[in-house]
């Protein structure tokens, strides 16, 4: 199939979905679900270290679909149509999550793409051995293209405990993602406000795993969240959030160890244990001040500290009635030409873009 | 003689004995007596909860200086007093959902990481507070008081102090109006832990549903910027046997 027919064949089946999501009554025995977001986002870069287009524009598609007879059996669906112009025009279709479960009892059973979220860290995680990759500068997917993995999985959930045990193959993941086979169990509890996770695991070929996370709410304004994380050697994640008239406050600090694993491609392998902080600060919306409810604003800084490179991050976004927004995302690195932040291949980036939402 | 004096002596003492008992039983008849604001409370409560496990549609239309300008639709799910799941299915918010087990709340975005827990002050977000669609269980939440009985409008109401007894409840204090009659609430003020009194709700509309009495439609008053309130409509209420697999804090997938 011409791929250029990808994006046209996907909005009309997300069509036909929405045309058989008639009102249902909450006693029918199937439920529906549906969504459809198009982004049209354009990406300006300032200050370019090599001879690269300046501007990237990127068309999006996003049709989700799920179908789900009273709890017994689920069938989801969520498809990203992409295409992108920068040097040249390309067109692509990503499954973000396609799979379907079955329950008996006290168990799930999972088979296909599927979206895991493993990790307790916002803009890092280390326990997070099936998630999508975290990005510091970008951690809430602003324009969800993040995948899932392949992987069977089955779950038993017991009142606020679970144990889930999940095995994921990487023959189907892009060879840039750098994914292996992976097996990995998790124990989660719920216990004295304290959510917690034990994980373990294998990658085929690779290294055994095992970790810690938790996430606890203090008071009446802060949550505390964390990971320990052993795979040859210890990785720790401290994190808080903190509230205060409806503006929000997210702090992490992160330390991996330099190994292939955690590295990232602009780190040298013989820079030792790497230690990263991550400060965020918003408010979703200003409806404090007259005629800015509608607008959401946060600023953010990741930083690595041992090369004291660092990327400031600011998004403002503004919601037009029940279906369009539109937002402005910008991104400063500074650093050395050597450093993780201060390599990227330019001094600004600049995205605006707008947003319908079905 | 003897016989007469002991007979007449007992005489006396059983009638004044009887007397006594007489005049204490009539002046506590003419003192009406302290209602038991917690049965109140429970009672009142049934006009929100009509079953033990059920679920309902709830449909929140903002307004600003009087004009409508946003709508907000949720599907709640609760289960006892104390486990609630939310799933928001208005195009803004479609793929987010909420979930209330006893003191901890998680929110559910379909672009963040991983669920994100909330702090008791960010439920109270928006004119109608995630505690508000969340936590309509006040017995389960609030100590009450019995303060007064006062007239609203045509109705005799008794006033309940509620003060929150738990991590989990919404706001820190309640005043709370409800009919005489039947305990069905009909307003309330709403203090944060400062003492500010932010919000006010009137409890406007009543229907039977499934053969119960329950409220059809809430109205909160911003009392921090006065020209904005919301309205609050309930539909669809059923009783449903909910899994308690639906209230697992770690389902990310939560369709």
């Amino acid at each position: 199939m011409d791929r250029r027919l990808l994006i046209p064949v996907l909005l009309l089946s997300s069509v036909r979905a929405v045309a058989q999501d008639t009102p249902k009554s909450v006693e029918s025995r199937y439920q529906t679900r549906y969504s459809v977001g198009v982004i049209d986002d354009a990406t300006f870069y300032g200050n370019q270290k090599a001879p690269l287009p300046t501007v990237l524009n990127q068309v999006l598609i996003e049709p989700s679909f799920g179908i789900r007879d009273r709890g017994r059996w689920n069938v989801n669906s969520s498809l990203i149509g992409l295409t992108a112009t920068y040097s040249d025009t390309s067109t692509q279709l990503r499954v973000r999550e396609a799979y379907g479960g079955i329950s008996a009892r006290d168990f799930d059973f999972t088979a296909g793409r599927k979206m895991v979220l493993w990790g307790a860290g916002y803009a890092f995680s280390a326990a997070g051995v099936l998630d999508p990759p975290r990005m510091p500068t970008n951690p809430a997917d602003r324009l969800n293209v993040n995948e899932g993995r392949d992987m069977v999985k089955a779950d038993w959930v017991h009142g606020s405990q679970a144990i889930s045990a999940a095995w994921s193959t990487a023959a189907l993941a892009p060879a840039s993602a750098n994914l292996r086979d992976t097996a990995a169990l998790r124990y989660n509890v719920l216990v004295r406000g304290f959510d917690t996770s034990l994980i373990a695991g294998h990658d085929r070929g690779g290294d055994s795993f095992g970790a810690l996370t938790f996430t606890r709410v203090v008071g009446q304004a802060w949550e505390v969240h964390g990971e320990a994380v052993w795979r040859e050697q210890a990785a720790v994640l401290l994190g808080a959030k903190y509230t205060f008239s409806g503006v929000t406050c997210i702090g992490e600090f992160y330390t991996p160890p330099n190994i292939p694993y955690y590295r990232d491609a602009s780190v040298s392998p013989l820079a030792g244990r790497q230690h990263d902080g991550f400060f965020d600060m918003g408010k979703a919306r200003l409806r404090e001040r007259p005629g800015w409810k509608e607008w959401g604003i946060s600023g953010s800084v990741v930083a690595n500290f041992d090369d004291r490179s660092y990327t400031g991050v600011i998004d403002v976004s503004r919601w037009f009635g029940n279906h369009f927004s539109s937002y402005m995302h910008l991104e400063l690195p500074r650093g050395s030409k050597t450093s993780e932040y201060g390599s990227s291949p330019y001094s600004t980036a600049a995205s605006v873009g707008v947003r319908f939402q079905l | 003689m003897c016989n007469a004096n002991r007979f007449l002596r007992w005489y006396l003492i059983v009638f004044f004995s009887g007397l006594l008992l007489a005049c204490a039983l009539v002046s506590r008849a003419a003192v009406p007596a302290t209602p038991d604001a917690e049965a109140l409370l429970k009672q009142s409560d049934r006009f929100r909860n009509g079953w033990p496990s059920y679920r309902v549609r709830v449909k929140i239309t903002d307004y600003e200086a009087g004009r409508s300008d946003e709508e907000h639709l949720y599907e709640v799910s609760q289960k006892g007093k104390d486990k609630t799941y939310v799933e928001f299915m208005s195009p803004r918010e479609k793929g987010e959902h909420l979930l209330m087990l006893g003191d901890d709340m998680w929110v559910y975005l379909p672009d963040t990481s991983r669920p994100v827990r909330i702090t008791p002050l960010e439920r109270l977000t928006g004119d109608a507070s995630n505690g508000d669609v969340a936590r309509t269980n006040y017995a389960a939440d609030y100590s009450p008081v019995y303060l007064r009985t006062e007239k609203v409008g045509a109705e005799e109401c008794y006033v309940l102090d509620l003060t929150a007894k738990r991590k989990g409840a919404t706001y820190q204090r309640i005043l709370y109006w409800i009919r005489g009659e039947d305990a069905r609430p009909v307003k309330a003020e709403f203090y944060l832990t400062s003492g500010k009194h932010i919000k006010s709700a009137s409890f406007d509309e009543y229907g039977v549903i499934g053969g119960r009495m329950l409220l059809r439609r809430l109205t909160l008053f911003d009392e921090i910027r006065h020209n904005s309130h919301s309205v609050l409509e309930y539909s669809g209420a059923t009783p449903r046997e909910l899994p308690d697999k639906l209230f697992y804090q770690g389902r990310a997938d939560r369709f």
